[in-house]
């Protein structure tokens, strides 16, 4: 399946909803594409329902950020922090809406966290595999060891399974600068290429988005996000 | 009455270390036995060189350097551990653990059981004594009951202390294919050698965990004279722990 | 055997990768390790990078065997390593004393979390007296606290070498927030940077044939007379003091000056270094003392900084650890100290800044 397909613009997708599943290395973005797209979606006016899928890691998870981006109208399926006292290690248990949260209406954003089983946790969710509406996006950062070269890359995605499309989300937190971004656009379509895939965009925070354009130069569109995992540590 | 005889050396395995003999365990004491069994064992495989020697604290410390083998001493149950750490790092060399019944089975019983899941390529000789002989004669996992020592002084109550442990009866349920498990007595040593030696034979083919435990005797904390002591061994230690191979690997034919 | 990173590389990482990275870079054969937060990814990355390199990793039953793998894994020759936090820490405090004992070049990575017991898997710096004076002995150990991905990433290369030349367990310590933040970091060849890394040799498993090429060898860890484990531990203080003054290391800025030395470590010193500097622009006096090596302690250069101050601010993710050094160091000093003691949770310049101002008055 070929995210090329699927892609539709939001104002073809009137009607039809978006199902899209976030995976990507550790610390590659995931989250944080994940929050600024269904944040980006909510403000079009569409239902949004955003998923906590990270079962490995769940330092960084959408946790604190249940509040905020409820009062924001969307729907935050993830625990609460004070749900889970007592619970040590964190508390790696799915939580109960999960398994059935295709059934909900609306979009559905599926933040999946890293893990040596790739995308094989959406058989946590109910039809998720199976169903036409998915779209799992990769996101990618050049600055992350295990995906720094296109050979990386490639292995990196064939190891995961079902995959849509790429993300190219490469930067290096505080000390990004143009180069990593440009890089990151080279070698993440370059990567998409060689599999067959389509880059969905490449992001970049808001403050580089005069520098980029609103395409990148491999003719992908850039999508900017603000950086709100930051405020999510643990 | 014959001619006076001529005095006869006792003849020591090659792999023994001669400097320290005679060696310090007390008279009657079974370690010498199996250590002499393990001797003639690492002679005949060849392995003097190659092989590494960790003992446990206990009586089985005493063993520190009683081979001409790189020996190490470790802590009181650690040696499995200290063993399997040199074995996965080296894999060229032939590890052996040797411990009694208290590190195997009580202090140390985590890592008899995890190395044994696991099939660590290494061997364990563990002596079953059915006692804490350094510490001065306590209950040991392998007491039996009815048996006195200092911390059962009115005899081992299985009701309170449990039953004694069968040590090659559990590792043979839990490692799997390739293991190596038998039970001998220093009353046997043509059999208890032969165990041994086949127990590091499959450690040389790489195949799986070996364990041995031997039979042993402790006149000094059993308060028994010879005849009582082989007694005990023979007749009582023997029908709670059956001898014999509990786990043989199936080896094809070369 | 090809070097792990050719030359240089910037990359965006968090600190338990740049362990397992770290670790890699300098040589390290082999980890044995257990699952425990926040220490989990150090194991994560090396299983996923060990099999391109031709290295090893064991899973064990806990951290006493993790330890004791470690150990003889050591005593082979090999470089191997393990990592832990918390409880797990504590568990491993029994092969520590086996690899102080035997002077077995052991490296721990310790990301610390909250305590006592099972506390939190979050943050703290409370296990600064268990990883520098754990265990029944002296604490003849080289304890590094880190402040920084890139400090990961040094030390542990570091850490390596000094464990192999002085033979003494050493620590790389950072902490829960360490281990999970994201930072950015340049990933080097050790070679490239001239580090020439320490060869490992076995102790035991020697190579040659026994009675022709070689003698056995004994390696003896417990002693019968009191007197002969005196003169073990002579020897092994006589090393750790000489050893001293070559790995010590700190990090002291506008001490000269200054009326009160903020003294922090790890994490926390960065938040020290910002309050200094904040304080600073607002013409306050103040002065920035970091101890890098917290075993052995920067006594010197910790009773150099402060001869011209009036005060010291101990600040702390802990009650009273990094303060009862500072305090033995500085033992005889006509000082006030004061403390921001703030065990399991994270200190900001801000905080430290109040309160400097407070203690001032």
């Amino acid at each position: 399946m070929n995210r090329g397909e699927k892609s539709k613009s939001i104002s073809e997708t009137q009607g039809t909803r978006i199902v899209e599943a976030y995976v990507g290395e550790y610390a590659s973005g995931k989250s944080e594409n994940a929050v600024n797209r269904a944040l980006f979606l909510a403000q079009q006016g569409r239902k949004v329902v955003l998923v906590d899928l990270d079962m490995v890691e769940p330092c960084y998870t959408l946790r604190p950020l249940k509040d905020p981006l409820s009062q924001l109208g969307i729907e935050v399926i993830a625990w609460e922090t004070k749900q889970l006292i007592g619970l040590g290690e964190t508390g790696m248990i799915l939580h109960p809406k999960v398994p059935r949260v295709l059934d909900r209406p609306g979009d559905i954003i599926l933040d999946i966290g890293y893990g040596a089983g790739g995308a094989r946790i959406l058989n946590l969710v109910n039809g998720a595999l199976t169903s036409p509406e998915l779209c799992v996006l990769v996101v990618i950062n050049v600055a992350r060891p295990f995906t720094s070269t296109v050979e990386d890359i490639v292995e990196y995605i064939q190891g995961i399974g079902t995959v849509h499309a790429l993300i190219n989300n490469s930067h290096l937190g505080d000390d990004t600068d143009l180069d990593i971004i440009q890089l990151g656009v080279r070698l993440v379509t370059e990567a998409a290429r060689k599999i067959g895939l389509p880059v969905e965009a490449t992001v970049v925070e808001e403050k580089w988005q005069k520098e980029i354009g609103p395409v990148d130069c491999m003719g992908n569109p850039v999508r900017t996000i603000k950086r709100y995992m930051v405020d999510s540590f643990w | 009455m014959s001619a006076a005889q001529p005095v006869i050396q006792p003849k020591m395995p090659k792999s023994w270390y001669k400097s320290n003999k005679p060696h310090l365990f007390c008279p009657g004491c079974g370690h010498g036995m199996v250590l002499k069994a393990l001797g003639e064992a690492i002679d005949e495989l060849g392995i003097q060189s190659k092989a590494v020697f960790g003992c446990d604290i206990g009586c089985s410390l005493l063993a520190w350097n009683f081979l001409d083998v790189d020996s190490t001493q470790t802590h009181h149950g650690r040696t499995t551990p200290v063993m399997v750490g040199i074995k996965r790092s080296r894999p060229e060399l032939i590890t052996i653990a040797y411990m009694g019944d208290g590190g195997g089975y009580a202090i140390g019983s985590q890592h008899t059981v995890n190395a044994a899941i696991r099939n660590e390529k290494i061997t364990v000789i563990l002596v079953n004594n059915t006692n804490y002989g350094m510490t001065g004669g306590q209950m040991a996992p392998t007491t039996l009951p009815g048996q006195i020592t200092e911390t059962t002084p009115f005899g081992r109550d299985p009701e309170e202390t449990g039953y004694p442990t069968r040590g090659p009866e559990m590792v043979a349920a839990i490692a799997s294919e390739g293991a190596y498990v038998a039970r001998g007595t220093v009353a046997n040593f043509r059999q208890l050698k032969g165990f041994i030696k086949k127990a590091l034979e499959n450690q040389i083919a790489g195949r799986g965990f070996s364990f041995v435990e031997a039979l042993s005797v402790c006149p000094t904390n059993w308060r028994t004279n010879a005849r009582d002591t082989w007694a005990f061994l023979e007749d009582k230690m023997t029908q709670y722990f059956p001898v014999g191979e509990f786990k043989v690997p199936q080896v094809k034919e070369e | 055997m090809a070097s792990v990173i050719e030359g240089e590389k910037k990359v965006f990482m968090t600190g338990n990768e740049v362990a397992a990275w770290a670790a890699l870079a300098a040589g390290a054969d082999i980890m044995f390790g257990y699952p425990i937060t926040p220490q989990n990814e150090v194991m994560h990355y090396w299983t996923r990078l060990a099999p391109r390199y031709g290295r090893k990793f064991l899973q064990t039953e806990d951290e006493i065997s993790a330890g004791f793998t470690t150990c003889g894994g050591l005593q082979a020759g090999c470089k191997a390593f393990t990592a832990t936090a918390g409880p797990g820490n504590v568990l491993m405090q029994e092969p520590y004393g086996m690899a102080e004992a035997m002077r077995l070049p052991l490296l721990a990575i310790i990301q610390q979390r909250g305590g006592p017991s099972s506390g939190t898997v979050v943050y703290s710096q409370q296990e600064v007296t268990l990883t520098t004076y754990g265990g029944n002995g002296e604490g003849h150990r080289i304890v590094y606290s880190t402040a920084s991905h890139q400090e990961i990433y040094d030390y542990v290369i570091k850490g390596f070498n000094v464990a192999w030349k002085y033979r003494f367990p050493t620590f790389v310590m950072g902490d829960g927030y360490q281990a999970k933040m994201r930072e950015s970091m340049v990933m080097y060849d050790p070679a490239a940077r001239g580090i020439e890394l320490v060869p490992a040799n076995p102790i035991i498993g020697l190579s040659g044939e026994i009675g022709v090429d070689r003698e056995c060898v004994h390696l003896c860890n417990i002693y019968s007379l009191e007197e002969e484990l005196y003169e073990v531990l002579q020897k092994m203080e006589a090393d750790y003091q000489k050893m001293t003054p070559e790995v010590v290391e700190y990090d002291a800025r506008f001490c000269e000056d200054a009326e009160i030395i903020v003294v922090s470590h790890g994490v926390v010193s960065r938040a020290g270094q910002d309050a200094v500097k904040i304080l600073r622009a607002q013409g306050f006096p103040a002065g920035y003392f970091r101890p890098i090596t917290l075993r052995p302690f920067p006594q010197e250069a910790l009773r150099k900084a402060v001869e011209n101050c009036k005060k010291v601010l101990v600040v702390e993710s802990a009650l009273n650890q990094l303060q009862r050094l500072v305090k033995e160091n500085l033992y005889d000093v006509a000082l006030e100290v004061d403390a921001l003691a703030k065990p399991a949770v994270g200190i900001i310049a801000d905080e430290i800044v109040a309160r400097y101002k407070e203690f001032r008055k």
